[in-house]
């Protein structure tokens, strides 16, 4: 049975006023799989912080606490993210 | 907020203008925080409806009985009224013109809103790619934007599809069941045709039409999913 | 302060009485299911709960024997660094005390582990003196896998990202060992009276 989760598009928000870029469409190498998969794909689980975790294998590509004045991000696999320079 | 149009007898389209509005990509959501007078603080998501092309933003919101936030939206706000909104946000749930075809779109039930945006703006390019648009509800009274629909269905390359899953009307034409492989094979096209393809709606219906496609040779990375769902805690 | 919406007044909660719930919380009345994972699925007949570690003899229960321990009901307020509390939860289960009745052990910490790989790090001294469970029944019902069954760890003075769903395990360390949480930026004990959510709180 598939948890009912939702997938890193959710977070487009989040990340896009904290790190100034939208990662949704950011590319990332599983270290587990191989697969190559956009944040937006990625599963997200909700627990006291956040967790996307790998399509294809559940991996866990990034680890995030969400605090009131930060957020602090673990990630892991190989992310490709362009962010525009003003 | 600039006016509210009832959509369904549970969903409304809220129409906002706002401040410093950057345009938007077809597929992209706007993320809405509410605060009550105590301080507490919600935040949900909501797909753009509207197509870049249009003057106004719009966002269609569904009831979801129990719900916190769209009870509000639907029952409660009027015009005049102002929301807290962050974004446009999303870069991988979007689809321009340019982008090409051919396209299918699977929605389920409110999953069809950013689908609809990307229809808005195909149409308001004079885009004619193949497009297959798949909608699942519940019942008739449940399908959004369908006078819309049917119009743009009109003989420009998109073709409509329904399926409503729990009650059909007396003289339904469409399909009457849960979207299984059967159905996807009809609507096609087949995977053959390398569709761009993008699945909107809950997690399980995301799921589900994601698998089915997969099961029929469509290459997993040409399909993009938005799951909507509860936000937990 | 944000801006207020007219009109919003958001899922029904109340401040209870200030000094019955932790600052920050507010009280809900259904039960938000939250995790770092899928839900993982382990069949009881291979199912086995263990402290191991740095004690002198490793213990290991399977389902039944589990079972077979005294079990205590009891009712309890959880919250949830998330900022939700649900007051007069019951839950049946093992205490921690009868688990570790009998071991000898020299460490002052536990990294308690569950299926599908969550960990989370406690003082030794958090889960004796009867402030903690192995619990399996949630309202008299066997306790449903969303929230931890067929086991999870019951640490109520804590908040709940201690109370680790889907326990497998306690491992007892010489060394405080950062959980997945507490490695990831979230508060070493999470004490939610004194509102430790976060690493520098």
């Amino acid at each position: 049975m598939t948890d009912l989760t939702l997938d890193g598009n959710a977070l487009a928000g989040l990340l896009a006023e904290t790190l100034g870029a939208d990662l949704t469409a950011a590319p990332r190498r599983c270290a587990s799989c191989g697969r190559v998969s956009e944040v937006g794909a990625h599963r997200l689980y909700r627990g006291a912080g956040l967790v996307l975790r790998c399509p294809a294998c559940g991996d866990e590509a990034a680890r995030i606490a969400v605090l009131p004045d930060r957020l602090v991000l673990r990630l892991s696999g190989t992310w490709r993210v362009e962010v525009t320079r003003r | 907020m600039r006016e509210v149009v009832a959509e369904t007898g549970r969903a409304r389209t809220i129409v906002l203008e706002v401040r410093g509005w950057p345009g938007h990509v077809a597929g992209q959501h706007l993320d809405l925080r509410l605060t009550a007078e105590d301080g507490y603080q919600a935040q949900r998501s909501y797909s753009i409806a509207s197509a870049p092309e249009d003057e106004v933003i719009a966002l269609t919101v569904e009831r979801i009985d129990d719900g916190e936030v769209s009870p509000f939206l639907v029952d409660e706000v009027r015009a005049g009224d102002e929301l807290e909104v962050r974004g446009p946000v999303g870069g991988y749930f979007t689809w321009r013109v340019r982008d090409g075809g051919p396209l299918l779109l699977l929605a389920g039930g409110s999953g069809v809103v950013p689908l609809m945006a990307m229809l808005r703006h195909r149409a308001a390019r004079n885009s004619t790619v193949d497009t297959r648009l798949l909608v699942s509800a519940r019942s008739a009274v449940d399908l959004l934007y369908r006078g819309e629909l049917r119009s743009l269905a009109d003989g420009r390359g998109l073709a409509l599809h329904e399926t409503l899953t729990r009650e059909q009307p007396v003289g339904w034409t469409g399909f009457a069941r849960r979207m299984d492989a059967e159905m996807l094979m009809e609507v096609g096209p087949p995977a053959l045709a390398r569709p761009r393809v993008f699945v909107c709606g809950p997690t399980a219906f995301v799921e589900r039409g994601a698998d089915l496609l997969v099961g029929l040779g469509h290459a997993p990375a040409a399909i993009r999913a938005e799951r909507f769902g509860p936000t937990g805690g | 302060m944000a801006h207020i919406t007219r009109g919003f007044k958001g899922r029904p909660r109340r401040e209870a009485d200030a000094s019955s719930i932790p600052p920050g919380q507010y009280v809900v009345s259904d039960f938000p299911v939250l995790s770092a994972g899928p839900t993982p699925r382990t069949a009881l007949d291979a199912w086995t709960f263990a402290i191991d570690g740095a004690v002198d003899t490793p213990a290991s229960w399977s389902w039944q024997e589990l079972l077979a321990l005294p079990q205590e009901t009891f009712t309890v307020d959880v919250h949830c660094v998330t900022k939700w509390t649900k007051l007069d939860t019951t839950w049946t289960g093992v205490s921690v005390d009868a688990l570790l009745d009998g071991l000898e052990t020299e460490a002052d910490f536990v990294t308690a582990w569950s299926d599908g790989g969550y960990t989370t790090n406690l003082p030794l001294e958090d889960l004796t003196g009867g402030r903690a469970w192995v619990v399996h029944r949630f309202g008299g019902e066997p306790l449903e896998p969303e929230h931890g069954g067929p086991a999870r760890l019951l640490v109520p003075h804590l908040y709940l990202w201690k109370s680790a769903k889907w326990v497998r395990g306690l491992t007892l360390t010489l060394e405080d060992e950062p959980g997945f949480w507490e490695a990831a930026g979230y508060h070493n004990r999470g004490d939610p009276w004194r509102e430790q959510r976060y690493w520098n709180d």
